[in-house]
């Protein structure tokens, strides 16, 4: 392990390693950013201690050659429900997987219920891989991780200043050096010119907007990470599988609008890629804003037709118009109702990063654990469904 | 640096405004293009990378040239000092002043050019008039079918390389988009020759590049796009949409795909490449439409919807776009060869109001036939 780190040493500054330190790995984080100098000695003590154990778990390490492939101490903060929960179950993996350290703070109390659905009831995961779980309020983050130290912390869970600013205030006193968060790409300001871009003007009265302000006053280096839908084993909140419940019982999919709408919907491992690619590429990654997303749009009918196809079966479509349904419409749809399509454009270009999200594969098997897990017998209820459908003057199924 | 651009390094504090470039949105001319096309080259070579820009002058033949594409891109061959040979019938004038050009630089490209008159349907006179010539690359502009190309690469064995006009038309309709270069293509799409013409290309081993364009507009268009568009708001009138009017499309303008062609000559990485070359946002129909009314300095217009279903229209096209999402990422351009757009569309619209329309110029004159029956109006036969 030492050797292979040893290889890809390349100084980038000239500060001199602490003469305490004699494992190769501490002069190759001071070869990174200029901005860990106060923070490096405490990590790098704090990892001497722990290292050799570590090491021994990561046979699956593998070693970029052009990049510092530092190793860091990572907090992720993550929400506990929602469409964003599952973006940290696979960061902290990833980041497992490739050797770093990593505490995942689960916001509320371990013995929630909402705990016992995914990916939580599958943090055991995180523990065997190498990782803590720990569980607490971000009001309280001073005292849940108290006396602990990281070099990146990443907030998936905040939508506004005051969730964000007790994890940002206490990662900046505690000696963070780079500091991730999750944003949304529902901040675009509505366009007729697709895709949303960085850069791009956002909603000025978002909570997630001010956010992204105050990290960018107060964090030397950071970065915010806006995405779409995801689908992946683990998910939190239903995505594909709002499709493969009617798909699978012959009832009709009821699009509303005309179902030309693009959207972005990502394999969640490419969220996690991209974060990982912002932590070990942390300069060019600083001071960055990044969509959060695959790099193909999909159109509402499109995602219909993929998902039929994923499971080898017919699919009619029907298409309504949302406000004959009332009050009802919000809950009547996944999706917005909309174009709502961002590109990746400054994580290839900056991060060098790549999709891989292949949405006529990935839903595959997203079909076959929708199948092992018994979905496809449950009883579900098509109430709204059914309103839709009478409003169209089409058969209800009985 | 130019507004409305992919984006590079983005800082959360300055908010990059999308400015418009004012040299080309008043007039034009011969001298101020070029300058800015210098600049523009500076701008867009990616750091460190190997762009191998032509530095010697070559014997330049385009297939084409005097109507649209080629009008802007040999203009730019003749000002990098290269000999440029337009191959034409002759039907229109081999040289015309652009608008706004200065007589100075029009003369100086005019007495620059040189033409071959020819008909390109004539496989014997290609072959004989090329291989008599000899030429270092050739521009297929106007290349429609594979058998077009035989001859020019049977009369030029010591071709450098072919660069082609091709279309992004040939992609495969699909439901997950933008179109990619290493996307399925469709062998019975309408611009099926295109597609036989890259395969021959690829099969001949000679050193070819294919540009495929999505919508190319811009002063000069004789397709009626962004034309169609200011003639109904001219006139006042409501503009026709098909279906929801959130159908996405792309377009191009003209003076940034001649700009692509002219980065792709000479070009190692660009050896067998195939390129999508458009601008870097989308736009829904009814956005066009609106940022055609911008571009002209109309207000804001009226769209009506309506269903194609319900209407037989016979042979005319009542809306000159297809009645789908069609559009092309152009990032395999800007990565691999630095190729980033300059014009915004509503820059380039306004380019193209300036420079055509808003003078009084157009290719086709105002139809409104198609629009009269959607609007259920007396119909007015020509």
């Amino acid at each position: 392990m030492a050797t292979l780190v040893q290889s890809s040493l390349h100084f980038t500054n000239l500060s001199p390693p602490p003469p305490s330190l004699s494992l190769p790995l501490s002069s190759i984080s001071l070869s990174s950013t200029s901005s860990l100098s106060s923070s490096s000695s405490i990590s790098l003590s704090h990892r001497s201690l722990s290292s050799s154990s570590r090491n021994l778990s990561l046979s699956s390490l593998t070693v970029k050659a052009a990049v510092a492939s530092e190793k860091k101490k990572v907090l992720i903060v993550n929400t506990n429900s929602g469409g964003h929960a599952v973006i940290g179950f696979y960061f902290a993996k990833e980041l497992l997987g490739s050797g770093h350290e990593v505490t995942v703070l689960t916001v509320g109390d371990e013995g929630s219920d909402k705990m016992k659905k995914p990916p939580f009831s599958r943090f055991s995961e995180i523990v065997e891989g190498g990782g803590k779980t720990v569980w607490g309020d971000v009001g309280a983050i001073g005292t849940v991780l108290e006396g602990l130290t990281f070099d990146v912390v990443l907030d998936n869970n905040g939508k506004d200043l005051d969730t964000v600013k007790p994890v940002a205030d206490w990662a900046k006193s505690s000696g963070a050096g780079q500091f991730l968060f999750i944003s949304s790409a529902g901040i675009y300001k509505l366009t007729e010119e697709p895709p949303h871009v960085e850069g791009d003007t956002v909603k000025a009265d978002a909570g997630h907007v001010a956010v992204e302000k105050y990290l960018s006053e107060v964090f030397g280096n950071w970065a915010s990470f806006r995405p779409q839908y995801m689908i992946g084993s683990g998910n939190n909140k239903d995505c594909e599988e709002w499709f493969f419940d009617r798909i699978v019982r012959g009832r009709p999919v009821p699009i509303p609008g005309s179902g030309m709408q693009l959207t972005n919907i990502s394999h969640v491992r490419d969220l996690s890629s991209m974060l990982t690619k912002a932590v070990e590429n942390p300069t060019a990654a600083s001071g960055n804003i990044f969509n959060c997303v695959s790099d193909r749009a999909v159109t509402l009918n499109g995602m219909a037709k993929l998902c039929a196809q994923a499971a080898g079966l017919p699919v009619e479509i029907v298409h309504y118009d949302p406000k004959s349904i009332g009050s009802d419409a919000k809950k009547a749809f996944p999706f917005r109702n909309m174009h709502f399509y961002a590109e990746p454009r400054a994580a290839k270009d900056i991060l060098g990063w790549k999709s891989s999200t292949n949405l006529p594969e990935d839903l595959k098997e997203r079909f076959e654990e929708y199948v092992k897990i018994g979905r496809d017998k449950k009883t579900i209820k098509f109430d709204i469904d059914d309103k839709i459908l009478e409003s169209l003057k089409l058969p209800v199924a009985v | 640096m130019a507004g409305g651009v992919a984006a590079v390094q983005h800082n959360f504090k300055s908010h990059p405004s999308l400015s418009l470039l004012p040299s080309s949105q008043s007039t034009f001319c011969g001298t101020k293009f070029i300058t800015s096309v210098q600049y523009k080259r500076k701008v867009c070579q990616p750091k460190g990378a190997l762009n191998v820009m032509a530095s010697s002058s070559k014997k330049i033949l385009v297939m084409g040239g005097t109507r649209f594409i080629g009008i802007f891109l040999s203009r730019l061959l003749v000002e990098e000092g290269h000999q440029v040979t337009l191959f034409t019938r002759g039907k229109a004038p081999v040289t015309q002043p652009l608008p706004g050009e200065a007589d100075e630089a029009y003369n100086a490209f005019k007495s620059k050019i040189l033409h071959l008159k020819g008909d390109r349907k004539d496989y014997d006179f290609v072959k004989t008039s090329l291989a008599a010539e000899g030429y270092d690359v050739v521009y297929d502009i106007n290349g429609r079918e594979a058998e077009e190309v035989e001859p020019i690469l049977d009369a030029l064995p010591n071709l450098e390389q072919y660069i082609y006009c091709s279309s992004a038309g040939v992609y495969l309709k699909s439901d997950l988009l933008p179109h990619r270069e290493v996307d399925a293509v469709d062998p019975k799409s309408r611009h099926k020759g295109k597609l036989e013409t890259e395969a021959l290309l690829e099969s001949k081993g000679v050193n070819y590049t294919s540009i495929r364009p999505v919508y190319i507009y811009g002063p000069l268009n004789y397709n009626p796009v962004e034309e169609w568009f200011f003639h109904r708001l001219k006139a006042g009138r409501p503009i026709p949409i098909p279906n929801s009017g959130l159908q996405v499309t792309q377009l191009g303008h003209v003076k940034d795909l001649a700009k692509a062609f002219i980065k792709v000559l000479g070009n190692e990485k660009a050896s067998k490449q195939v390129y999508n070359i458009s601008g870097d946002r989308y736009v829904t129909f009814d956005g066009l439409a609106r940022a055609c009314a911008k571009a002209g300095g109309f207000p804001e217009p009226e769209l009506i919807h309506y269903n194609p279903k319900e209407f037989d229209f016979g042979k005319k096209k009542a809306f000159p776009f297809r009645d789908q999402h069609f559009f092309a990422s152009v990032e395999k351009a800007k990565e691999e060869l630095g190729i980033i757009p300059d014009y915004g569309l509503v820059e380039g619209l306004t380019d193209s109001y300036n420079l055509d329309f808003g003078r009084g110029t157009f290719r086709k004159e105002a139809d409104f036939t198609t629009d009269d029956i959607i609007l259920g109006k007396s119909l007015v036969l020509s």
